[in-house]
């Protein structure tokens, strides 16, 4: 009687761990909702494919990627996925053919499972990248800002524009070099053609020349870019043919020192010691050489006027030189000089453009305080 | 004709290039990098130009005997040496290389290295308290150059524990310092947040003059470029 009764409770156990082990056990599931799409905003070079994320328990330890190229054979082209993963990004495909996928879950000591195989997806490269709509329709109004302003400068009303020390300060350096009989030396900063800075400060030197022309001062203009040297000659040329000074104009004060940074900061600061110019223009894109040239320029007592967009020079400049055109203003300095009213027109636009990010930081900080962020997640899209 | 045909190429290459910053199509890259290529061509014909400008400079200082006209023959010694080490042997040549790391480097090195005494002297200049502006600047820098330096919190922390401050201003709940290592967490304050703020007006101006000078060039009419005048 002890003998079955023992029985029993062995045979009990064994059918209660038998039904809670299978109570417990999981099957081998298949990644669902498996789809391949071409990846939006891309230039057609690759294919994102997507699936449902497993469940923490689902026991997968990886997924392997199976595709195959117009119709042919699956083969695999990644393997050891992260189990956390539910999206891969396929940036090795054939351009122009299709291309279908297969996910494969991988489960420790059971067979892997194979999801069903997606359409079949060619990449296409997008015209317009729809992230940057934001970053498109701010330009947009900003230029629209300035192209209205220019429209309506043609008109001829006048236009304020506010003093700006370093500018008014042209005309003094050129006539304080005329008087001393000494040279001007105009350097245009490390910048290529290609850069705006170094574009605005050949406007800058456009209207020094014109000037320089008049007073038959020397100008010196060292270069450090072959191209920045020929299209500086040519402008320099034109203001003096502009002024009707063409035989003042002597085509070997413009010239090429050298490509290399230091050696040009040396170059510079040897025809500072040498030639001592009444007065030093640094305009353009300036880097470390910045100070080595502005402290040089101060030692022999040039009146020197700098301008630069780098906002990491600034400091140094406005130590050491006499007036400095801070970021924008080396870009209304053309404007500023001329007085054309289209080109003051366009000043203006610029002053609406900065009256919008205002009245947006303004806007936006407020309405932070009462949570609200949608300004802020705009503007962050923006950037 | 001389203006227009440039002026036309401007607005239309301007334009394109404003439409492929939003275009990821292999079309714009193709069309973006083919005229990064057309610049690269005009690159080694301005330099024979620019070449040819940096030896007539020198000639005409050796023959006019300019001030201090002999450096010009190292200029050309230099010149002279390194085309016939380089051109004909690769810039992987032993000989180019040692030149390279022996002469050039050092040169650069030094005219590097100068920029600390430039910074100390235009600092000295600067920092001279003659106006509210340069007095709060002298403070500000006094302080960030204290939270830069490791024995700067030490100084902080003595100077903390001389002052009669009370104690609920100092002591936090659970007894530690409120105050401690305050130069470096000061320094780090002034750059995160005056300095920051400053820089980004700054940039914002920046950006809105590149845009506006962007559209003048595109427009036609800032036109200075093309040789000055209208």
């Amino acid at each position: 009687m002890i003998y079955s009764k023992t029985n029993f409770c062995v045979l009990a156990c064994l059918v209660l761990f038998l039904c809670g082990t299978y109570a417990f056990s999981q099957e081998p599931v298949a990644p669902s909702n498996v789809v391949a799409k071409d990846t939006p905003n891309d230039d057609g070079t690759s294919i994102t494919v997507t699936w449902d994320a497993a469940p923490e328990d689902s026991g997968i330890i990886g997924y392997v990627i199976l595709r195959n190229t117009d119709e042919g054979e699956f083969e695999v082209i990644a393997a050891d996925l992260d189990p956390n993963l539910s999206k891969y990004k396929d940036a090795e495909i054939e351009k122009g053919k299709d291309h279908a996928y297969i996910v494969r879950a991988v489960y420790d000591n059971e067979t892997p499972v194979d999801s069903t195989q997606t359409a079949a997806v060619k990449a296409t490269g997008q015209w317009f990248h729809t992230g940057k709509t934001p970053l498109f329709l701010a330009m947009l109004i900003f230029s629209t800002a300035i192209v209205w302003n220019i429209y309506h400068a043609r008109s001829g009303r006048e236009v304020f524009i506010r003093r700006i020390p370093g500018l008014e300060a042209v005309e003094e350096a050129i006539g304080r070099a005329t008087e001393m009989g000494r040279s001007i030396l105009y350097v245009l900063g490390l910048g290529g053609v290609d850069n705006v800075a170094t574009i605005a400060s050949m406007t800058i030197l456009g209207q020094v020349a014109r000037r320089t022309a008049d007073y038959e001062t020397t100008l010196r203009v060292p270069c450090n870019d072959p191209i920045v040297l020929n299209v500086v000659r040519e402008m320099v040329k034109t203001s003096y043919l502009d002024v009707g000074r063409p035989d003042a104009y002597n085509e070997d004060d413009i010239f090429f020192l050298t490509t290399d940074q230091f050696a040009y900061a040396a170059g510079v600061d040897g025809m500072m010691i040498r030639e001592k110019p009444a007065a030093v223009f640094l305009q353009g894109q300036f880097y470390a050489e910045s100070l080595l040239m502005a402290e040089t320029g101060n030692s022999i007592g040039a009146i020197q006027i700098a301008g630069t967009d780098s906002e990491h020079q600034l400091p140094f400049f406005i130590a050491a030189c006499d007036y400095t055109l801070i970021g924008e203003e080396l870009y209304a300095a053309s404007a500023y000089l001329s007085k054309e009213p289209m080109l003051l027109g366009s000043l203006k636009g610029q002053d609406w453009g900065k009256l919008l990010i205002f009245a947006a930081l303004v806007l936006g900080i407020s309405l932070e305080f009462f949570g609200i962020n949608w300004i802020t997640t705009l503007l962050q899209r923006v950037s | 004709m001389k203006r227009q045909v440039p002026l036309a190429l401007c607005f239309l290459f301007g334009v394109a290039m404003i439409y492929i910053e939003f275009s990821p199509h292999p079309y714009s890259k193709a069309v973006f990098n083919e005229v990064i290529k057309w610049g690269l061509i005009i690159s080694p014909f301005a330099l024979v130009l620019a070449v040819v400008t940096l030896i007539q400079t020198h000639t005409s200082r050796i023959r006019f005997r300019s001030e201090h006209w002999q450096y010009s023959f190292i200029v050309f010694i230099g010149m002279i040496v390194m085309v016939a080490v380089g051109v004909p042997f690769g810039q992987l040549n032993p000989v180019f290389v040692w030149l390279y790391d022996n002469v050039q480097v050092p040169m650069d090195a030094t005219m590097f290295s100068l920029l600390a005494f430039f910074i100390a002297s235009a600092a000295f200049r600067a920092f001279r308290a003659r106006a509210f502006e340069a007095t709060l600047l002298l403070i500000t820098a006094m302080f960030v150059m204290l939270g830069n330096i490791p024995v700067g919190d030490l100084v902080w922390n003595k100077v903390i524990s001389w002052l009669p401050l009370p104690e609920s201003w100092v002591l936090l709940e659970d007894g530690t310092s409120r105050m401690e290592d305050g130069a470096s967490w000061l320094r780090q304050w002034i750059l995160d947040y005056p300095n920051t703020a400053a820089r980004r007006g700054i940039i914002l101006g920046v950006s809105l003059g590149v845009i506006s000078q962007s559209i003048r060039i595109i427009l036609g009419i800032e036109r200075s470029y093309l040789g000055g005048g209208d």
